[in-house]
This record gives C-alpha cells, sequence and structure tokens, in this order.
C-alpha cells in the first residue's frame, strides 16, 4: 500500500518537471506510452539490426584472414551503428538490447588495442550473432512489474554464478603461477583475477568470513602474519620481490574462492538486495578505488575500478525492463552516463590493458570522479523502481 | 528603500511548518535522476500564504532589484564556493541553474526539501536543518571570466555579454597567487547567521551541480560584532568602517551598482572581488601596539584614524603615517564596498603557526577604477605588507536580482 502511494507521488512529480520549468528543454516520453512501440522505432529497429548484422558478417571475415586493421575498423562501424539506434532497442526490447550491448561492448573496446586475440573475437563476433538475430525476431516484452523484476533478479544470479566460476579458475591460475615462482606470470594473472572478484564484490561482501580471507588490505587486518589473500601476495610481487611463503597463503586463496563459489549457488537474491549491491559497487569505487588505496604495490586501481564500474553496469543491464516501465527517462540518463565513464576509462588503457593508478595526473583523477559521482548520483535512483 | 534594499520579508514560515506542508503534496527536488530538481511552483506561494501566522522574522528576501547578500547586514558566518561548468551544453547550464535558483527559494524562506518517504531512495534533503529557522540565509552569485571566454572560445554563446570589467584581477606586487584556490565560472556567497544553515546550503547546492559543474574551492569564514556595530578583524581592528561613507541609495549607486554603460543583465548588479589574505596572527601578536595602530592608522580601541576621537570622523591624512593602510586607501580615493569575513586554516605544519587570515570580498560599480589602483598601491606600500600575503583571488560579475518564477543567471542566459 505504501509503495503505491509513494509512486503515485513520484510519477506526479515528475511530470511537473515539465511543467514547472516554463520551456521545455527535453521532452520526455510519456509514461503511458510506453507499452507499445511506435512503427517508426519498429522500423529503425529492423533496419539497424540488418545494417549491424551486416557489418558482423564483415567482422566475422575479417577475424577469418586475420587482418588486424580491418577488424579495428569494423569494431568502430559496430559501435557506432549500435550507438544509433540502441535507445529505441533498449526501451522496446529490453533483453534482447542487454545482450547485443554484452557482445558489442568487447569488440568495439578490442578496435583500440594493438593486438587482437582473434579466438576470443570469433566466439564474442557469433555470439553477438546470435543475439542480433534474436533482436530482429523480438516479440514486446509485456510482463506484470513484478515478474519484470523477478526476471531481472534472476539474470543477475546467473551472472554472479558465472563470475564466481571465472573468480574460482583464474584464482587457480594465479595460485599455480605463484607455486611455480613465475613473477611476471603471476602478475598478470592477478589483475585478471581482480576483475572477478571486483565485479561481484557486494555479493562477495555479504558471506562475511570470506571477504576478509579473500580480500583484506594490510590496514585492514589486525595481526599481520595472519594477513592472507589477494593483497598479501600482491604485496610480495610488487613490493618485496620474493614469493617466499606465499605458496601456503595461494593454496589457501583457492580453496577460499571455491567456499565463495559454493555459497553463492545457494545465494537468496531479491530486488532490493541487487539494486543495493549496484549502488555499493560504485560506492566501492569511490572511496578506495579512486583514491589508490586498494592496489598500494601492484597499482591496479583502474582495474579494480573498472570492474566495480562494469559489475554494476549488469546490475543496470538486468533492471532495464523495469526502467522502462518505471521511470524511462533515468534509463537514458544511466545509459549516458556509464557511456561517458566508459569513454574516459577507454583513453587510460595502453593495448588493453589499463595503465598504473599513479600514471595518472590528479586533474585525470578528478575528471573521472567527477563522472563516478554523477553516476552515482543516478544510480541512488533507481530504488525508484521497486 | 523597496528597491534599494531587499527588505526582510515580511512573509515569513518555519522550516518545519514548509516540510509538513510540502510533503504532504509529494514534492521533492532529487526526483529526477541526476538528482534534479522538481519543484512544484504552483505549491510554494500557496504554502507561504497558509503559514503566514507564524512570523519568525530572520528571513531576508530572496527577490528583488538587487541581489541580497550585498548591502545585507553582514551575518555571522559566509562560505564561499567556487564551481568550474563541466557541461559544454548551454541547456544544461540552464537547468542546473534552474534547480540552484529553486533551492535557493526553499531554504532562504527556511524550507527544505522533501526528504523523501520511499526508505529506498536516498533523502532528497540532506536534514540538518529540519528545526532551524532561515537565520537569514542569503545566496549571492556572480560568474568569473571563463564563464565567458575560456582559452578563447565562447563557451556558451554568452562571450559577448561578458561586462566590461570582469578581468582577473592583474599580477600585484608580493602576491602568492595559488591558481587551485582561485577563480572559476560561478562563485556562490552564502551567508547565514547559523553555521549549520549556511553549510546545507553549500553541500545542497554541491548536491544539486552533480553532472553540470565540479566544485574548485570552498572557503568558510566567520564575523561577530553587535548591529550596527563595525566588526573586527583578526588583527583586532574594525573592518569596514568606510562602507558608511556610502551607506545611502546615492553612494551606493556610485560605489556598488553597475552602470549604464554596462549589458543589460548587469542592471542591478556589481562585482564582486575576492582575495584570500593570509594573516601572520604570531607576527602580529608580538607587535606592539603602536606598530600596530602606526599599520593602520587607526586607533585600535576606538577605530578612530589618527588625529580623531570617533571612529567615523573624516581623514585626515596628514596625520597618517604615509604608508598605513588607511593612508594609503585614501590616496586612492576610491570607495568599494567591503564585506570581508575571517578564516581559519588548522596549523602550518612546518612552523606551528595558525593559518588564518581575511576572505576579503568587496563589490564595486568598476574594480578597474575602484579596487585594482588601490590594491596595486597598497601591495607595493603597505606596511600591513610586513604582516599579510594575498594567497587566492577571484573577480565575478554578479547580475541584479530575480524577481519569482525567474532562474539564476536567466537575463544572462537568454
Amino acid at each position: 500500500m505504501k509503495k503505491s502511494i509513494t509512486l503515485s507521488a513520484l510519477v506526479v512529480a515528475t511530470a511537473l518537471t515539465l511543467s514547472a520549468c516554463g520551456n521545455n528543454d527535453t521532452a520526455k516520453p510519456e509514461n503511458t506510452e510506453q507499452s507499445q512501440a511506435p512503427a517508426k522505432d519498429h522500423n529503425a529497429i529492423q533496419e539497424g539490426t540488418a545494417k549491424l548484422q551486416g557489418l558482423t558478417t564483415q567482422l566475422q571475415d575479417a577475424i577469418t584472414k586475420q587482418d588486424t586493421e580491418l577488424v579495428k575498423s569494423l569494431g568502430k562501424s559496430i559501435n557506432d551503428a549500435w550507438l544509433s539506434y540502441e535507445n529505441a532497442v533498449r526501451q522496446t526490447y529490453p533483453l534482447e538490447y542487454t545482450d547485443v550491448e554484452k557482445y558489442e561492448m568487447p569488440i568495439f573496446s578490442a578496435s583500440a588495442y594493438d593486438k587482437i586475440d582473434f579466438n576470443v573475437l570469433t566466439d564474442t563476433a557469433s555470439k553477438l550473432q546470435d543475439a542480433l538475430t534474436a533482436l530482429l525476431n523480438a516479440k514486446e516484452s509485456s510482463g506484470e512489474s513484478s515478474e519484470i523484476l523477478t526476471k531481472a533478479v534472476a539474470n543477475y544470479k546467473l551472472y554472479v554464478e558465472e563470475q564466481t566460476d571465472n573468480l574460482t579458475k583464474q584464482t587457480a591460475l594465479f595460485a599455480d603461477a605463484v607455486k611455480s615462482g613465475d613473477v611476471e606470470r603471476a602478475k598478470q594473472e592477478y589483475a585478471k583475477a581482480r576483475v572477478f572478484y571486483e565485479e561481484i564484490e557486494p555479493i562477495a561482501e555479504s558471506f562475511g568470513e570470506l571477504d576478509p580471507k579473500i580480500d583484506a588490505r594490510i590496514g585492514d587486518v589486525e595481526d599481520v602474519s595472519a594477513w592472507t589473500g589477494f593483497h598479501r601476495i600482491e604485496k610480495a610481487l610488487w613490493e618485496d620481490h620474493s614469493l617466499e611463503g606465499m605458496s601456503q597463503v595461494a593454496d589457501q586463496l583457492v580453496i577460499d574462492t571455491k567456499a565463495l563459489q559454493e555459497q553463492a549457488k545457494s545465494y537468496e537474491l531479491d530486488p532490493k538486495l541487487v539494486v543495493a549491491g549496484a549502488m555499493e559497487l560504485l560506492n566501492e569505487a569511490a572511496t578506495s578505488k579512486i583514491t589508490g588505496e586498494e592496489e598500494i604495490y601492484s597499482h591496479l586501481d583502474l582495474v579494480d575500478f573498472a570492474a566495480n564500474v562494469n559489475g554494476s553496469k549488469t546490475v543496470y543491464l538486468s533492471i532495464i525492463p523495469a526502467l522502462n516501465e518505471k521511470n524511462p527517462e533515468l534509463g537514458n540518463q544511466l545509459d549516458q552516463s556509464f557511456q561517458q565513464l566508459e569513454g574516459t576509462l577507454r583513453t587510460h588503457q595502453t593495448n588493453g590493458q589499463y595503465i598504473a593508478y599513479d600514471k595518472l595526473s590528479t586533474e585525470e583523477i578528478r575528471v573521472i570522479s567527477d563522472q563516478l559521482s554523477e553516476l552515482s548520483n543516478l544510480m541512488s535512483q533507481t530504488a525508484s523502481i521497486l | 528603500m523597496s528597491t534599494e534594499e531587499n527588505q526582510p520579508a515580511g512573509s515569513t514560515i518555519s522550516r518545519r511548518d514548509f516540510l509538513k506542508l510540502t510533503t504532504s503534496v509529494g514534492f521533492g527536488l532529487a526526483i529526477g535522476a541526476a538528482g534534479m530538481a522538481s519543484i512544484n511552483e504552483k505549491l510554494i506561494p500557496e504554502a507561504k500564504s497558509e503559514v503566514n501566522k507564524q512570523p519568525v522574522n530572520d528571513v531576508i528576501a530572496m527577490y528583488g532589484d538587487r541581489q541580497a547578500g550585498i548591502i545585507t547586514p553582514q551575518q555571522k558566518y559566509m562560505y564561499l564556493v567556487s564551481f568550474r561548468i563541466t557541461t559544454s551544453q548551454k541547456a544544461d547550464v540552464i537547468q542546473l541553474f534552474k534547480s540552484w535558483t529553486k533551492f535557493s527559494d526553499l531554504s532562504t524562506s527556511g524550507g527544505t526539501m522533501k526528504t523523501g518517504d520511499n526508505p529506498l531512495l536516498p533523502p532528497s534533503d540532506t536534514g540538518e536543518t529540519l528545526e532551524l529557522s532561515a537565520s537569514n540565509l542569503t545566496i549571492t552569485y556572480g560568474f568569473g571570466p571563463t564563464f565567458f571566454l575560456e582559452d578563447g572560445k565562447d563557451r556558451f554563446g554568452i562571450a559577448k555579454k561578458q561586462p566590461l570589467y570582469l578581468k582577473d584581477i592583474p599580477r600585484m606586487p608580493r602576491e602568492n597567487i595559488d591558481p587551485s584556490l582561485s577563480g572559476g565560472d560561478v562563485c556562490l556567497q552564502v551567508c547565514a547567521d547559523d553555521q549549520q544553515v549556511a553549510f546545507h546550503a553549500v553541500r545542497n547546492f554541491i548536491r544539486l551541480s552533480t553532472g553540470y559543474a565540479t566544485l574548485n574551492w570552498l572557503q568558510e569564514g566567520f564575523i561577530s560584532g553587535k548591529a550596527g556595530v563595525t566588526p573586527r578583524n583578526l588583527f583586532g581592528f574594525k573592518d569596514g568602517t568606510a562602507n558608511k561613507l556610502h551607506d545611502n541609495p546615492e553612494g551606493n549607486k556610485k560605489v556598488i551598482w553597475a552602470g549604464q554603460e554596462e549589458p543589460s543583465w548587469m542592471t542591478g548588479g556589481s562585482y564582486m572581488s575576492y582575495r584570500k589574505i593570509r594573516m601572520l596572527l604570531e607576527v602580529w601578536d608580538r607587535s606592539s601596539l603602536s606598530d600596530q595602530e602606526n599599520t593602520f592608522g587607526r586607533h585600535k580601541e576606538s577605530g578612530a584614524a589618527f588625529g580623531k576621537t570617533n571612529e567615523f570622523e573624516a581623514v585626515d591624512s596628514s596625520k597618517l603615517p604615509v604608508t598605513s593602510h588607511v593612508a594609503l586607501a585614501k590616496q586612492s580615493g576610491q570607495l568599494i564596498h567591503r564585506r570581508g569575513y575571517s578564516y581559519t586554516d588548522g596549523v602550518d605544519p612546518k612552523t606551528g603557526n595558525v593559518n588564518a587570515g581575511l576572505l576579503f570580498i568587496g563589490y564595486s560599480r568598476n574594480p578597474e577604477e575602484q579596487l585594482i589602483p588601490m590594491l596595486k598601491l597598497m601591495q607595493s606600500k603597505d606596511k600591513l605588507n610586513a604582516y599579510t600575503s594575498h594567497i587566492a583571488s577571484g573577480m565575478f560579475a554578479c547580475p541584479g536580482g530575480l524577481t519569482a518564477g525567474q532562474y539564476m543567471g536567466q537575463s544572462l542566459m537568454e
């Protein structure tokens, strides 16, 4: 009962934004017309998708021929083509939108790399084709609000399980490298493993003891001799330049991430938790990552930062259907804000790797921080869909 | 008189009553996604008239021919906040000014934004003024040179409307200006007799700016004195005695308010010049009384100029040390409207001395004529220089006042 009152108040107030300012700067879509896609939009989506399919086919050819230059330029064209009509897709076919977005992004990102990983890209391009086919044949979803949210949560749960699986696999590779004493390889694997953890950090944090065992920083522990987890090995790799005693820590880390994977399977998520988690991820990024406090030895803070943002974006993607229904303008703004921040982060990559935090100037950090604030402010409003 | 000064508003309401009225009709600021405002304008006047029966005499009207906070008697606390606009879209800037205006309207009347009845969303208002009255809150705003032209770029298509004398204060001898604490696109002077009320406004201005502007610097100041008595600075001397010389509509017109030659949006406006002046308190406190008085050219306790017995008696420059502060001010032959505040900034880690001083704020009709020559003269010769150092600087053009329904900067932006 209380919820319905709140929502109607929000709708009233949102509608008033238009009248209160005298002249309308931005026309907002009428809430009531969300369920029906205008024919114009439908045609635009069909045309855009057909064009994107063509470009993706060309990309697949270029990948087969291992033509780096062509792959790069097609990556950019695909992104341009997608951006030109993605808003219409997001509002009409949110579920299909999420899939296209998921596979389109890495193809665009790869266009900025010096070296292309053709194996990975072959797989991504084929998944993008599938997603486009699904989009072309999509029917408008007309689920009830509660169903939409339940589906969002189910999608997100799948993602969490996927990421904990990846975390376990990648941590095992990292542990192998540590135990074999291969410092360079260990450093590489470390960065990869961190991503999976940081993408689901709020979930991991809800598993109590496991989080400090896996992710504690030196300042977090009472007894430094009992310190375990990623950051203990980070110190060994980048600060101590010695892996002595680290085999045991690496073994324990593998055990702990497996325990996390097990717990994630039985984890009950509800929409509130998921939405709150997206906010927590951005707060994580705003407090420890943007300040360079998370990875004090390796300076990989941007890797963690991007992973936090990405984890938060996954939540955003899974709640798009609900946003479309309750607050489409918020969806538009979130989309723009994610694009802006992702664009900025991309400029701090060299060959697909984030540069070290200590290579960023104060001004560059400030730009990232301001854009993150904007995104966080928007994200803090997403609970209006619940 | 009513066109000359923003009168304390006859219609006043307590913050709590305002809140009650507004919550019941579902009115909130941070509804739009960026925390951007949507206040139902129609509801505000009604709400105000409803509660007129309960006057609380600490509301200064926001609307009028002039901005409040210029010739308004000085409140006890001030924040000076500088923003850099980050958006490149004029429409966004307008949107920001609109939501700032709505928040200003609300907070200067003693209201707060609805704190929110959805426990899952952040409250619209930060809440620290819920039981507090308006406390004579004023918000005065101005635009810096970079708002019009930045690196030769006409950012928002308003370069041709740049006022005649809006330029950064040129380099002065002996200054130690920190660029990170100077200038800015938009400056807000927020004053109140309750520091928490003033900071509440500042904090919410910052919140509302997210995605449109970023905070450059923020200064806080305080000043205290009985009503009608010239307040004292941290050197223990009266600061602003000369304001009395122009304290009438005719004098203000000559000294403070922008002239006919200015673009029309400056009608009723003024220039705000800002200098952050570090004062070496420990050194000063070890100086003899006669050294201190010779530095100013006035007697410390009475505030009277040398050779006089009363603070407001006309100064006879021949009786003053030639390089004293007051003698140089008189030599320049110019008046400005002073509205400074003292500040403290913690401890200098090297010396253990207190970082403290004066946030000099001066309003003038033409700073090129009134302020800059005076500043140059003082920076070269002033005895005070032994005890002070200018560490930050700014110049802002403050438009005239608003009528209800207009937004901040509207006459400039449209």
